[in-house]
């Protein structure tokens, strides 16, 4: 079984992130009027390929499995099916799973082009503990940011259904768009907090490595510019009142852009590829 | 021992012989006894609801005769002398079963798919059990009928959604609001129907009703029946930044609430959801206030619409249903061949088979 790596019970997982995708367009057709275990289920089944993969990378290279492209998106990908699988516990909330899939198997896709996971050096991009974690907390708050994301998307969905007094409206399964409101917004808090932590992490490194607490470098003031972002959202919601839909399309609009611009800034970084 | 079944219902009488009918439930087991005593049923159930009356037997009798004892029974009981048709049915195996298991799974119901009736059924068979009036297989069959009901109810859509518009609204609630706990709920003016779905909120847990009405005094009655407060007609619209959601139905000739009004009252709420009821007609409401954002407007036509989709949806389910009872009815019935449906006088045949 030596010919079966890691990457090939990834590419399952991805394979379930798919039929979980197309599973959501059957409850799309159906109104969300059917259970959504399926989803749930079948999301459980991928995470443990998604899982077994980490671990055989992480045991394999002796180092926390985030050293590339590849490895930071799956990492982000299971960070996000982690917190569903929790989340989903609670039936109302299980439906995010249906949600989530196309966003899970978009990534997959994306993170086994072979360019994104090129052999190892000889020695690792994060090669001691404060590292790894710095990198940990922020694609942990990364998978925060897409699942508030996800659950936007169900408020837009069920938002859009109320509006236009469409019977699926009702004769839907989705939570309310209040309670799917509270999810959005509790999921960015996380979000924001835990890139924090994981920010607060950056002078420390650049003290160990460059002597300095701060070095003018892209993806450093991307993700700062992230970080405000983030906040910026919640304090117009908080402050503002700028709930509602208009928050939803912020929280997708914003995640897009993340998924979209960080792989670019990552690479244009010189802290981060020396 | 044949499963008969012989009764009236709002399908076949008016409610004014329904009533004539009917058995105060704590008559039912006095009636059951005599009904035993006579000879007619080894065992037997009194349905009594306000919109059926039905006695379910297990008897040696031939059905034929079965049926006009039972008639018989019937009017004596109620001291009935006119002469009776079409408003009884009785109904043998197979088809007293078929029709038992429908009316457990309110499938026979005036309001197709509802619930009440399979606790109403429950209640019946209880009383009848308790005194040993039911025997194997009266209690096989409304064990089996209770079985059927689950089954339907959480196999296919016949009870889903609501048919009516009070409870329409409350859906409609659900769908924006976490929870009905905390929300307040405005009436501007108290019509039957905006008092129905204020009700039907406030049973689901809605925190509390403020009620505006241009008669003040009528306001007063009906927020201390809801046990909340009223308030001058004129003054509703200053309610608005603490109620999350307001049911209209003055008889005003022009809207009450447009645009214009509610865009800064949206401001003050801090653009906390708002669900409007409108059931006037002429329209209260400005049908353009539903494009302001975090404002979900219904009116009578779209709550009408939603409830005839929904009964639309389950009447859909019926042939599922069905199908779920002929499968039950089956093992249940003692004599394979079709029996003979007949009129309460014991002749005059007429076949209605159910279909295996």
């Amino acid at each position: 079984m030596s010919w079966f790596t890691d990457r090939h019970f990834f590419l399952i997982a991805v394979a379930l992130y798919g039929f979980g995708a197309l599973y959501l367009v059957f409850l799309w057709r159906k109104g969300f009027r059917t259970d959504d275990r399926a989803s749930y289920f079948l999301l459980l089944t991928a995470f443990a390929l998604h899982t077994i993969a980490m671990f055989k990378r992480g045991f394999n290279f002796k180092e926390c499995p985030v050293n590339n492209l590849y490895e930071a998106t799956t990492f982000i990908a299971w960070t996000i099916v982690a917190a569903y699988l929790v989340i989903g516990l609670l039936p109302r909330l299980r439906f995010l799973g249906a949600f989530a899939s196309p966003v899970l198997f978009a990534m997959g896709v994306f993170a086994l082009m072979p360019a994104l996971d090129p052999p190892h050096a000889l020695h690792p991009n994060f090669s001691n503990g404060l590292t790894s974690l710095h990198a940990a907390l922020i694609f942990l708050a990364i998978g925060a940011f897409g699942l508030s994301a996800v659950a936007a998307l169900m408020f837009l969905t069920e938002e859009h259904n109320l509006k236009f007094h469409k019977l699926r409206a009702i004769f839907s399964m989705l939570p309310p768009i209040q309670r799917l409101e509270r999810v959005m917004n509790s999921l960015l808090l996380a979000g924001i907090v835990l890139l924090t932590a994981g920010l607060a992490f950056s002078p420390l490194l650049l003290k160990q490595k460059f002597g300095v607490y701060f070095k003018n470098d892209p993806l450093l003031d991307y993700a700062i510019f992230i970080w405000l972002f983030y906040i910026g959202l919640l304090v117009a919601r908080r402050w503002f009142g700028q709930g509602g839909r208009r928050f939803a399309w912020s929280t997708v609009g914003s995640f897009a852009f993340i998924l979209l611009t960080f792989w670019g800034f990552l690479l244009l970084s010189p802290i981060h590829h020396p | 021992m044949n499963i008969v079944v012989i009764g009236l219902s709002h399908h076949t009488s008016p409610v004014e012989l329904r009533e004539r009918f009917a058995f105060a439930d704590a008559k039912i087991p006095g009636a059951l006894t005599l009904l035993r005593a006579s000879g007619i049923a080894s065992e037997a159930v009194i349905l009594s609801t306000c919109n059926r009356v039905e006695i379910y037997t297990a008897t040696s009798l031939e059905p034929a005769q079965a049926f006009v004892e039972l008639k018989k029974f019937l009017k004596t009981a109620h001291a009935f002398e006119n002469p009776l048709g079409e408003e009884i049915y009785a109904l043998a195996e197979p088809q007293s079963l078929h029709h038992l298991f429908k009316v457990a799974s309110g499938l026979d119901s005036m309001v197709l798919g509802e619930t009440e009736i399979l606790g109403q059924l429950k209640t019946a068979y209880k009383i009848a059990h308790e005194h040993k009036h039911t025997g194997a297989r009266l209690n096989k069959a409304f064990q089996r009928a209770f079985n059927v009901a689950k089954q339907i109810r959480t196999e296919t859509s016949i009870q889903r959604g609501s048919v009516s518009v009070a409870s329409v609204a409350v859906e409609l609630a659900e769908k924006i609001f976490s929870s009905l706990a905390e929300r307040e709920v405005l009436v501007i003016g108290a019509g039957e129907m905006s008092e129905k779905t204020a009700r039907a909120l406030l049973s689901r847990g809605a925190k509390s009703i403020i009620v505006a009405n241009r008669s003040h005094e009528r306001a007063q009655i009906l927020a201390k029946e809801f046990g909340g407060r009223a308030v001058q007609f004129d003054g509703w619209a200053a309610e608005f930044e603490k109620i999350d959601i307001a049911i209209s139905s003055t008889s005003a000739p022009h809207h009450i609430l447009d645009r214009a009004k509610l865009e800064p009252l949206m401001k003050a709420r801090k653009n906390r959801p708002l669900l409007l009821i409108d059931i006037a007609v002429p329209r209260d409401i400005a049908p353009e206030v539903n494009f302001l954002e975090n404002v979900y407007l219904y009116n009578i036509d779209d709550l009408q619409s939603i409830a005839a989709d929904y009964l639309k949806q389950r009447k859909e389910e019926i042939v599922r249903c069905e199908a779920i009872i002929a499968e039950k009815v089956r093992p249940l019935v003692e004599i394979k061949s079709v029996q003979p449906r007949m009129d309460t006088n014991g002749h005059g045949l007429k076949t209605a088979s159910i279909k295996p």
